[in-house]
């Protein structure tokens, strides 16, 4: 595989450990620049931990290789550097939805005025217009979603960290919150770092598909997803999608055993 | 507007009507006025020197706002600098907790000893009853706040004071608020206290007066000022609290 | 005035009373700490101070209620206020036992104020008759006076029931107990006004010997000692006060409710015609109003010994100082 010259983000021999439990085992991962890469991996493998050390807001154990756009660093020194949305929407309740979606930039510093009226101009992309003077308890779930997802992407960073985006939404919402999500991502053109345990998902969205083992997270399966964009709804039951889809449920599977079995502490 | 005009008339029918149930069963079965005197021998009494009541009334709101205001300042500040400097946390909150065991009645004494019979001092005993759960509310408030709520904004750069400003003070305020709520009794209790180490004006003055003369019309007029003052300062922090923490207890 | 207090508690200042100047004269700032609530009791100070008799002395006085949780000594002690109507003799023995530097400049009350009353239809007739009777009384040294008068009975403790009293004369009233004790002036009239007087029995504790002189004017011995040009003042604008007052009992009334607006009329009305009586009583009848009568007094010391409520003698020459009085013209102080 031809390797292009200037990754965005390079992991090498990443190690995490907390007390007993080791979360992470030398992982490695390179990003390229406006790719979409999709994580899947079995619960507790280590995919928050990864998010959390790329965010800055944790260091990996020494030893590990970091690199972003191209320069080494410590962990701390990515805080503010990339656009990270974690597992909940974590709106503030005393926020109507404008001013949760311009948090970061208020943060960073930015004119409030300008920055409400760029979320204002942005609000019908994400579904959210006429809804900018809600509070967050007057908005459904999938809604309160889309609306982390704004402040991520107001949050104009070249690398975007999504944890988990729709897992708490129903079947429905989700497809749908997908494609609108391509459809964005299409237009905005950011490097995409995307968690999921959705099989179906990581496949559909990705460029690339990453399996993580059972802990401790290592790289089990490398898979790119060479499917055409814009993709439509049919493309999962197109024979090209279940084939990927076979291949990376094989790599979970044993993966997941491995875990359930260590888990009840059986012999194999 | 209108369901707020709503509940003011539902509530002042309701008072009416507690009003005549206390007058009639007053009435209907003879209670001797020593026990409980009629709702409108009371009145009569209040409306026989107005100005002495409105005098108390005015005294004791004042002692009371002032210590409250200054028990919620201080409970807040305290609050936020055990939450910054554990070590401090540490350190002094046993001394509040132990400066709360003492009786308010034992503080009464010396206060007046130090202050005199001045509003001030009658201001320290509510301020005394109320910074500390002020305090104790705050530091509560501020840990409980979601560590990936703190990591978010840390993700997006935020220095410690940002986040303290926009996180963390504000997700504490309705623990904050539970506080208010009690201080706002509690602070009333205060005043009145305080008042009972000899003083000339106040709500507290005229229920000592009224107690040792066995003055049952004048107990009775001065514990009906009493709950006006001690209702309305609650209801104008449950206000308080509905118009700022208007997203209700969440999480 | 509240920096003042601050500063007294520090201890730094509590010997230079706190000078201002107003107009002309130079006004002394001192407060007055009464035993009780505002009531008629104390209507002497309220109308020298309303007709501006303290002024005159050089006086700006402030008066303050007492109360249930005040004990005058400790605040004229600790130089919270200048001058003190404390408690009565017993209570400066008290004061002095504890050896709180307060000293008594004039005696208010030259008859003891309470006595105990019983139901004039009831079983009780003679001091003799509290046999297996219930007594509620003050614990305050009213109970050693009424142990007194029942020892002359030949009643020793255990011979009745003696429970502390609460606020409120009702127990008597509804007949759950026999005897209760009344200040002349205040609780007496409560049961005048919910039994009837007809129907009311009185045992008086002066008319068995014992009498204690109460509502005893007290300044700390620092202010006795370097000021006693404004005490001298302080019981002159008083005694003004009181002879208005003794002379115009209405005009007395006013004054009082004036401050305390709430308060009862009849009752204070009733309350300063006793308390008159109190005043003019005794060695005050030869020697004028708040005479200290040292016989009376030694009496009273001794009778406490006796009853060893004070455990060793006191120098009563020290705690007692009638030279302030003395100071003043005979014909200033009498009634
Ligand atoms: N701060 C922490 N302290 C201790 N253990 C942690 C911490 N964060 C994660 N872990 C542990 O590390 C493992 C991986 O967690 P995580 O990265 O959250 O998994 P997931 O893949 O489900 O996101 C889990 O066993 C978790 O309990
Ligand atoms: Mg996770």
């Amino acid at each position: 595989m031809p390797k292009p010259p200037s990754p965005l983000l390079e992991l090498r021999g990443l190690s995490k450990r907390f007390g007993a439990v080791q979360a992470l085992d030398s992982f490695g991962l390179d990003v390229q620049p406006g790719e979409f890469v999709t994580v899947v991996g079995p619960s507790g493998c280590g995919k928050s931990t990864l998010f959390n050390i790329v965010a800055g807001l944790d260091e990996p154990d020494d030893g590990g290789i970091l690199r972003f756009k191209g320069r080494g660093c410590h962990a701390r020194e990515l805080l503010g550097q990339v656009s990270f949305m974690p597992q909940r929407d974590l709106l503030l309740p005393w926020r109507n939805v404008v001013d949760n979606a311009i948090l970061a930039n208020e943060i960073e510093g930015a004119n409030r005025r300008e920055a409400r009226a760029k979320a204002l101009s942005m609000l019908p992309e994400f579904g959210l217009a006429g809804f900018e003077s809600q509070y967050p308890h007057q908005l459904s779930g999938g809604m309160r979603q889309r609306v982390a997802l704004m402040r991520t992407f107001l949050f104009e960073r070249e690398l975007m960290l999504l944890d988990e985006p729709f897992g708490a939404l129903d079947a429905l919402t989700r497809s749908m919150m997908q494609r609108w999500l391509l459809d964005v991502w299409q237009r905005h053109r950011r490097t995409i770092l995307f968690i999921t345990h959705d099989v179906d998902e990581a496949i559909f969205l990705g460029d690339r598909v990453v399996v993580m083992t059972a802990r401790p997270g290592a790289v089990k399966l490398m898979r790119e997803v060479n499917l055409p964009r814009p993709r439509a709804p049919e493309l999962l039951t197109a024979p090209e999608f279940t084939a990927i889809k076979r291949e990376v449920l094989d790599a979970i599977e044993e993966e997941a055993m491995k875990s359930f079995i260590s888990g009840t502490g059986a012999a194999p | 507007m209108k369901p707020a005009a709503m509940a003011a008339l539902r509530l002042l029918g309701g008072v009416i009507l507690a009003g005549l149930v206390w007058e009639g069963a007053v009435v209907a079965f003879g209670i001797r006025p020593h026990l409980l005197p009629r709702l409108s021998d009371i009145l009569t009494a209040i409306a026989f020197t107005p100005g002495a009541y409105w005098a108390g009334l005015q005294r004791t709101a004042a002692e009371t706002l002032i210590g409250f205001a200054a028990g919620t300042a201080v409970g807040i500040l305290n609050g936020l600098v055990f939450f910054r400097a554990p070590l401090l946390r540490d350190m002094l909150l046993p001394v509040f907790i132990v400066s709360q065991t003492i009786p308010v009645i034992a503080f009464g004494a010396l206060v007046v000893m130090w202050f005199g019979n001045t509003l001030l001092a009658k201001a320290v005993i509510a301020f005394y009853l109320t910074f500390f759960p002020v305090t104790v509310n705050t530091l509560l408030g501020l840990n409980s706040v979601d560590p990936k709520q703190v990591a978010l904004l840390r993700s997006f750069g935020a220095t410690p004071r940002q986040i303290l400003l926009r996180l963390q003070l504000p997700m504490a305020l309705p623990q904050i608020f539970v506080a208010l709520r009690l201080g706002a009794s509690l602070s009333l209790v205060g005043a009145i206290v305080g008042e009972w180490f000899g003083d000339n004006t106040g709500i507290g003055v005229l229920l000592l007066q009224a107690m040792y003369n066995e003055n049952v019309e004048a107990l009775w007029a001065a514990i009906l000022c009493a709950a006006l003052l001690g209702t309305a300062f609650y209801a104008l922090v449950a206000w308080a609290e509905r118009r700022i923490v208007f997203w209700g207890v969440e999480q | 005035m509240n920096r003042r207090h601050l500063l007294a508690a520090t201890g730094a200042a509590a010997a230079t009373p706190f000078i201002r100047p107003a107009g002309a004269q130079t006004l002394v700032r001192a407060s007055l700490r009464l035993k009780w609530l505002t009531q008629a009791q104390f209507a002497g100070f309220y109308v020298a101070h309303q007709k501006g008799y303290y002024r005159e002395t050089g006086i700006d006085l402030t008066i303050n209620p007492g109360g249930p949780n005040l004990l005058t000594e400790n605040l004229v002690a600790s130089g919270a206020d200048t001058f003190g109507l404390s408690g009565g003799t017993d209570s400066v023995f008290a004061a002095r036992e504890r050896s709180l530097p307060i000293v008594c400049a004039g005696v208010m009350h030259q008859q003891t104020p309470f006595v105990f009353v019983a139901r004039a239809d009831g079983p009780i007739r003679t001091l003799a008759d509290f046999r297996g009777k219930t007594i509620t009384t003050w614990f305050t040294g009213a109970n050693f006076v009424l142990l007194g008068m029942l020892a002359q009975a030949g009643l020793n403790r255990g011979d009745f029931t003696m429970q502390p009293q609460q606020v409120s004369v009702q127990p008597f009233v509804d007949r759950q107990i026999d005897v209760v004790t009344a200040t002349r002036y205040n609780e007496f009239f409560t049961l005048m006004s919910r039994v009837g007087r007809e129907n009311l029995r009185v045992f008086v504790p002066d008319d068995h010997g014992i009498t204690f002189p109460r509502d005893t004017v007290i300044v700390s011995e620092q202010t006795a000692r370097d000021r006693p040009q404004m005490v001298q003042g302080f019981l002159r604008a008083t005694i003004r006060g009181w002879r208005d007052v003794l002379a115009d009992n209405k005009a007395g009334v006013d004054a009082v409710m004036s401050v305390a607006p709430t308060l009862n009329r009849p009752h204070q009305e009733f309350m300063l015609v006793e308390a008159g009586k109190l005043m003019v009583a005794g060695g005050a009848a030869r020697n004028g109003l708040f005479w200290i009568d040292r016989p009376v007094i030694q009496a009273a010391h001794d009778f406490f010994r006796q009853h060893e409520v004070i455990k060793t003698p006191l120098d009563l020459a020290a705690a007692f100082n009638s030279s302030f009085l003395e100071a003043l013209p005979v014909a200033d102080r009498m009634a």
